[in-house]
């Protein structure tokens, strides 16, 4: 388990290196880049001064890790703005979303793929197979952009049950205070419940795109594990015991958990820089939103920290998922200490 | 079984040929239509702007926005361009740049995966640092965002062709490089392996002559879902401006310059790119796992990886997974 996370270390130090080298690829003056177009001469000259890019290449990039261990990620010249501060305001606006489409996925997909995997079953699972088969063939070839178009259409603009895609509070709602950054655990936590009313119906077709999309590997992989967990000598014993089916279930689960554990976490990595596209059509204006608009600008110091910051995420995640199979998994356990 | 030689009349020979061909492959319903439904997207990818009623390019302002119509199958768009013939005419962008740039993927990466898993854990200590560098190192590169790090190679080199096609390969890479490598792994102790070692092949004969072709099962699920997944990428790009720009028919691009009149009540310019989007990717699918299916010596399944399409990541799970059981 040290030795997993010692490897944070080099990992970290390589993506900063990596993102410091995206940025030098980038044509043109990095400072010109920072300032923008219209930027005087001189203020380029002082800012190149400032990021140390007069120096050899190996003390720009140490002058690069101290700036980022300062928490600097510059400047936006597009919106004249810490990007920074930026990113603390749009951050939470993606994970909201990507949290609620993984609880989704949580109390939907996977009960789902469990009673699937089963065996026999009445007609209501019967049912069912046959709408999850036909779910996991489709739900991996649509593009979750235009879903989110169609749920548009269909719920907002035929059917009026929801609100359009105005962002993540309607006009009439104020933002509740800030304590988390979710809105919806914010205006809980602060009595204000007619922003939770609009938060939750703001987020309710961009979480269903989410986790109707990117839930269908999730439920495949639940649903084949289980499989195969159900059909093993183990749960035969169990039920040769007599014991209760959601017993043998559980049983099973235990066994079948640890990939689908590895599958939440590699989803979730994707889904920060994934939620793009449903961030863009439900103008989230989350992070990834954030990123596009800075690349169709060329504004490159959002860029650079988004590219930063969903990497270190990523490796994060990575980390805790391995962490949760390590507590879940006694098989992991036993072979580490050896 | 009894084999009964009844040789078919000439005319129907090529029909009957195929009809044993299904039979004999089991192919089911769905795969066939899939077999069929893949041969129109070939065909329209080679053929599509030529068999287009409409000009696909050409905007005309008296026609914006004209609902489905006898004249106009699936009505037109903003531009006054026909829908249909510009979906005929997409395939050929979608389908060439998800195609060359998965060929390229897997001409880097399989190579790559050969080595990697070839060397990993050798006594030698040099080869061994390549094959644990190479791993290393794609697990800093798959840290970063698909979509995002394809968008930042495209801002970088400028949105045209060529440079979309070496940032969705890029991207797509890695899976390759992980799913040799693992199949590799697993091949290099098997006895005809040790064979070919006993009868004086070096590494690279062993590795690229009888381990790869060995890998290849999988390999063709892969390239497959990855096409797909090519597809969702480049049209996601086009779809925030980052790709292939309007007047070219791309699907990508189609839905999104229908997007904003979705809200407004006009939703065929959007509608129909994507159900054509979703159909395409969906046979990839399809058909990758059937042929890979029948490649497999004793049409063993092939392991239930390709059946995921969509997320670029999800086939790092399974090496993953893979990895964590060879922990144990």
């Amino acid at each position: 388990m040290l030795r997993r996370l010692l490897l944070l270390v080099p990992q970290l130090l390589l993506i900063s290196i990596v993102t410091f080298i995206l940025i030098r690829m980038l044509p043109g003056d990095p400072a010109r880049l920072q300032l923008g177009p219209l930027a005087p001469q001189a203020g380029v000259d002082e800012l190149r001064r400032q990021l140390k890019l007069d120096q050899p290449i190996p003390v720009q990039y140490i002058a690069y890790l101290e700036r980022l261990i300062h928490g600097d990620f510059g400047h936006s010249w597009v919106n004249q703005s810490n990007v920074g501060a930026d990113l603390a305001l749009r951050v939470p606006a993606t994970l909201e979303l990507i949290a609620y489409g993984l609880l989704m996925m949580l109390l939907v997909h996977v009960p789902l793929a469990i009673i699937t995997a089963a065996r026999g079953g009445g007609t209501v699972t019967r049912l069912l197979k046959r709408l999850t088969f036909g779910y996991g063939l489709l739900a991996g070839a649509l593009p979750d952009f235009w879903l989110g178009l169609l749920l548009i259409f269909i719920f907002f603009v035929r059917l009026h049950w929801t609100p359009g895609p105005e962002g993540r509070l309607g006009v009439a709602a104020t933002p509740p205070a800030h304590v988390t950054g979710f809105y919806t655990i914010d205006a809980l936590l602060t009595g204000n419940f007619n922003a939770f009313r609009s938060a939750v119906a703001h987020l309710v077709l961009p979480v269903v795109t989410l986790s109707f999309v990117y839930g269908a590997p999730i439920y495949k992989m639940a649903r084949s594990t289980m499989t195969t967990a159900l059909r093993s000598d183990y749960t035969t014993y169990a039920e040769g015991l007599g014991l209760p089916r959601w017993r043998v279930l559980w049983y099973a689960w235990r066994n079948a958990a640890p990939p689908v554990i590895v599958m939440f976490g590699v989803i979730s990595g994707y889904l920060l820089g994934g939620a793009v596209l449903i961030e863009t059509v439900f103008d989230l204006n989350g992070i990834g939103q954030y990123a596009v608009q800075a690349i169709t600008t060329s504004d490159y110091a959002p860029i650079q920290a988004f590219v930063l910051v969903a990497a270190v995420f990523t490796v994060l995640v990575y980390l805790v998922v391995d962490l949760i199979h390590y507590g879940v998994d006694p098989r992991v356990r036993r072979t580490r200490k050896a | 079984m009894d084999v009964v030689e009844e040789r078919p009349r000439r005319g129907a020979a090529g029909l009957a040929t195929t009809a044993r061909l299904v039979r004999e492959a089991r192919l089911s319903p769905l795969e066939v239509l899939a077999f069929i439904i893949f041969l129109v997207i070939v065909f329209l990818a080679l053929f599509g702007p030529r068999i287009a009623p409409y000009p696909t390019e050409t905007a005309n302002p008296l026609l914006r926005l004209l609902p489905p119509s006898w004249a106009h199958l699936l009505g037109t768009d903003v531009n006054g361009m026909d829908i249909w013939s510009r979906l005929l005419a997409a395939p050929r962008t979608d389908v060439f740049i998800a195609v060359v740039a998965t060929g390229l993927s897997v001409l880097v990466g399989a190579p790559l995966g050969v080595i990697a898993g070839y060397f990993e854990g050798n006594r030698r200590r040099l080869s061994s640092f390549v094959g644990e560098g190479i791993l290393r190192l794609l697990d800093v590169v798959q840290a970063f965002p698909v979509f995002i790090f394809a968008m930042v190679l495209v801002a970088i080199r400028g949105a045209n062709v060529v440079n979309i096609v070496a940032a969705v390969a890029f991207v797509n890479m890695p899976v390759f490089l992980r799913l040799v490598r693992g199949e590799v792994l697993q091949l290099r102790d098997r006895p005809f392996a040790e064979a070919a070692r006993v009868v004086g092949n070096s590494d690279l004969q062993i590795g690229f002559k009888h381990l790869l072709p060995n890998a290849l099962p999988p390999l063709v699920v892969q390239i497959s879902v990855t096409v797909g997944f090519a597809i969702l990428l480049t049209a996601g790009l086009s779809f925030v401006g980052a790709g292939i720009a309007p007047p070219t028919p791309e699907l990508g691009n189609m839905i999104s310059e229908g997007a904003k009149f979705m809200i407004t009540g006009q939703w065929w310019p959007s509608l129909f790119p994507g159900i054509a989007l979703g159909i395409i990717v969906f046979t990839f699918g399809v058909v990758g796992e059937t042929v890979g299916r029948l490649l497999q010596p004793g049409g063993r399944p092939v392991r239930e990886r390709g059946a995921e399409l969509n997320v670029g990541a999800q086939q790092a799970v399974a090496d993953m997974v893979q990895e964590k059981s060879e922990v144990r």
